[in-house]
């Protein structure tokens, strides 16, 4: 089940108009975040819906707002509305049109309209100093739609294919109803079921060896802050029957409920290719949060920070970073072990120059492949990677344009990059047996060099990689890997 | 067995004791028992959070693990891997068959039948739930319900005389073990056997966890001889020397009452109050949830974001 808010673009790029001249051109340019400029005036649909609303411009300093009635065909005004409420109170042009950028893509990130028209024109003669805003949305006239695809996921070890219908906007208030069908290649099976509504969010699709049914409520959304909450059954299963001891005493069902708060700052010029400016995440949840004791007890703490320096020449910046994070249980059960889907599992096919979300990402290394591990059941070769209490990562990244001009014009650049990463177990005792030169002497690193192939919102990184150092039992060799990182 | 057992433990994971047993799951019960009557030395490790399981109970040592529902049963996969086998010379007796069939249909359907249907689950509520959230419980506890139902062909049309046939086909049984065993120590020679640890756990089970009003349970205590071939195996093999022993099975008609009644009666309104205390709560909680929803939609609008900040094109 895909979140529509992963579609949310954060920092849409703006433009900033230098006088009113260029209002008609940007007005169209809004049209098309596609680049195809159209004429306002050919803007007309069947299944179209009209809002109008007029702005102030601050020159003439009134405020008029005019709107006219909606022909909605299903989706409820409030709706549409809520997600254009910065554009009434926008006051200058400049903000009107950032503020319609904005609302432009938060409604295609609904994704129950096939097209999204937002289009800036003067107001009537009678109402000096104001704009009319027209937001024209075509509904989808299907509202079914299906997708295919196969998946590796961060926290399984396994691929999978997977196949969902949706049905989009039953009720007309943005709802997305979705089922999916995850087949994984271990031979478990999944169906999950979800439903999506604008003001709360998704759960995501289920793990191959997790089912999980549940809510996530958006309570608090902010440019730098976010409080989610999380109520949520999982069962933690395993169809093969091959899993390691630690897995085996986890299996079974609990009640996940947990508030989340995100405290984000990022000025970094660009997500794809940072070259200058930091980035500050910490993330801090609590679970457990019901009157039911028997409910998931937990404490966990990420922080991510990230900086990128330009050199001067040839779009050159070092991008460096690090990131920590630790869980641990709390209450009457906090001497038993932590719950393996809260644990860290580093490795896999991101970037660390762009994930924001707590240690993961370290190059070189396979999905959930390093850290503490045990013997699957006999009669399987393979080990059991069980996750970490606590893990770090850092890396340095320098990346740099390459001197043929048509690879330049397309964002292609290469990178040098070198990361070390490493994680522990704290619970049952086990931090007694931790100390600062074992850690050390266990950190796992690795370098090598690449080519950064950004494609439209995510980016492609082709590189080839060399273990440093690594411990027994982690799955990683040196060789050419394929990362994506959105 | 390979080598590498004797460098780690045998454990068997169960679900959790209660009422007085090691272990108060009908299907964890067995493997237990076999155990003890094999002199086999395991730790015990319990899982409270998976009731509708067919895993459990589990054996394992090293990495080898013998799971419930492979290969026949726990047992039956301790026996065929060599790890321990009380019917080495059993099986080929003639009526080791007809004993199994006898213990592993009718009585164990009997056992089903009145631990979800014939006492409503009185008693699994505190076997499999007692340590999973109370919304997770409830859910579990009708799947499971149903599912044992749907297991024993049960439906509205047929309850009745489907109850009629269990009761009458498990009396029919006790009938016959109580003639086959006469005061016998085991069912078969003087030798534990599989079947003694299946048998044992039925009867420890019906007379300890199945409440005072379970039809199934006075029909087994009119057969005074099983009563005391059970008091007998359970002080030999699962008790240890050194602990306090239990109240005589023996005495359960009378004493049983007497003793059991005081503290069931208020384990059970303490087990209501309790109840009543998490719903209340439950609740209240979910009341407050929603209304702080409600609020957070109608006072404090939509997203508001402070500034809006954006980055120049490259």
């Amino acid at each position: 089940m895909a979140n529509p808010t992963e579609n949310l673009d954060p920092n849409p790029r703006t433009r900033e108009p230098e006088d009113e001249v260029e209002e008609e051109e940007e007005a169209q340019e809004l049209n098309s975040d596609d680049g195809e400029l159209e004429e306002e005036e050919d803007e007309e649909d069947d299944d179209d819906d009209d809002d109008t609303v007029s702005n102030p411009q601050t020159r003439e300093g009134q405020s008029k707002t005019e709107s006219l009635p909606p022909g909605n065909d299903k989706t409820k005004d409030h709706i549409i509305e809520a997600e254009v409420e910065a554009v009434r109170e926008a006051n200058t042009l400049q903000e009107l049109l950032e503020a319609s950028r904005v609302a432009n893509s938060n409604l295609r990130a609904m994704d129950i309209f096939d097209s999204v028209n937002i289009t800036l024109d003067s107001g009537p003669p009678e109402l000096p100093g104001t704009t009319n805003v027209v937001i024209e949305v075509v509904e989808s006239k299907n509202p079914l739609t299906g997708q295919i695809g196969a998946y590796t996921r961060a926290e399984a070890k396994s691929s999978s294919v997977e196949a969902s219908l949706k049905y989009k906007n039953i009720f007309g208030y943005g709802d997305i109803w979705d089922g999916s069908m995850v087949y994984g290649f271990d031979s478990s099976a999944e169906v999950g079921m979800g439903m999506y509504l604008p003001r709360f969010k998704g759960l995501p699709t289920p793990f191959s060896s997790q089912r999980s049914l549940g809510l996530s409520l958006g309570l608090l959304s902010s440019k730098y802050h976010e409080l989610v909450y999380t109520v949520a059954w999982r069962n933690l299963i395993d169809p093969p029957r091959l899993a390691s001891e630690s897995i085996r005493r986890q299996l079974g069902h609990s009640l996940l409920s947990a508030l989340k708060y995100t405290f984000k700052y990022d000025q970094r010029d660009s997500y794809l290719r940072p070259t200058s400016g930091y980035a500050f995440t910490s993330t801090s949840q609590i679970g457990g949060l019901s009157p039911d004791s028997r409910s998931l007890r937990f404490l966990k703490q990420e922080i991510d920070l990230r900086c990128a320096v330009p050199l001067g020449f040839y779009q050159t910046a070092l991008n460096f970073g690090v990131s920590g994070g630790v869980t641990f249980p709390w209450g009457s059960g906090y001497r038993t072990a932590s719950s393996v889907p809260e644990r860290f599992f580093l490795g896999g096919n991101s970037s660390p120059v762009c994930s924001l979300g707590g240690p993961s990402a370290l190059w070189g290394f396979s999905t959930r492949g390093l850290g503490p591990n045990e013997p699957r059941r006999r009669g399987d070769v393979e080990r059991d990677f069980v996750g970490g209490d606590a893990a770090v990562t850092a890396f340095a990244d320098l990346s740099f344009d390459l001197s043929f001009r048509w690879l330049r014009e397309r964002g292609v650049h290469g990178h040098v990059f070198a990361c070390a990463g490493n994680m522990a177990k704290l619970t049952e005792n086990e931090f007694r047996n931790l100390s600062a030169p074992k850690l050390l002497e266990t950190f796992r690193t690795s370098l090598g060099a690449g080519i950064v192939l950004p494609v439209s919102l995510f980016r492609m990184e082709i590189n080839y990689c060399h273990i440093l150092k690594k411990q027994e039992h982690d799955r990683a060799k040196s060789g050419f890997f394929l990362t994506f990182s959105a | 067995m390979e080598g590498d057992q004797d460098t780690s433990g045998f454990t068997l994971v169960t679900r959790k004791p209660c009422f007085g047993l090691p272990t108060a799951c009908p299907n964890c019960l067995p493997a237990y028992i076999y155990l003890k009557l094999a002199q086999l030395p395991f730790q015990l490790a319990f899982n409270s959070t998976f009731p509708d399981s067919d895993e459990l109970p589990y054996f394992e040592t090293g990495t080898y693990v013998a799971y419930n529902n492979e290969d026949g049963g726990v047992i039956e996969k301790l026996k065929k891997d060599g790890v321990v086998n009380l019917d080495s010379q059993l099986q080929s007796l003639p009526d080791y068959l007809s004993l199994k069939a006898l213990i592993l249909s009718w009585l164990e359907e009997a056992l089903a039948y009145e631990t979800w249907v014939g006492t409503e689950g009185v008693s699994a509520w505190k076997i499999y739930y007692s340590d999973l959230p109370w919304v997770i419980s409830k859910v579990l506890f009708y799947k499971q319900t149903y599912m044992a139902k749907t297991r024993l062909g049960i439906i509205k049309e047929n309850s009745e005389e489907r109850e009629k046939q269990i009761y009458k086909r498990a009396s029919d049984a006790y009938e016959a073990l109580s003639t086959r065993l006469g005061e016998q120590k085991f069912l078969f020679e003087d030798r534990p056997s599989s079947l003694d640890a299946i048998f044992l756990s039925h009867i420890l089970f019906t007379i300890q966890v199945l409440p005072e009003t379970s039809v199934l349970r006075t029909k087994l205590l009119e057969h005074g001889n099983l009563v005391r071939y059970a008091e007998k195996l359970k002080l030999e093999f699962l008790e240890a020397p050194s602990s306090s022993s239990s109240p005589p099975l023996h005495s359960f008609p009378s004493s049983f009452s007497r003793k059991g009644s005081k503290p069931k009666s208020k384990s059970k309104t303490e087990k209501t109050e309790e109840e009543k205390k998490f719903k209340k709560r439950a609740k209240f909680f979910l009341a407050s949830q929603f209304l702080a929803v409600v609020i957070y939609l109608s006072v404090m609008g939509g997203v508001s974001n402070d500034e809006l900040e954006y980055e120049d094109d490259d």
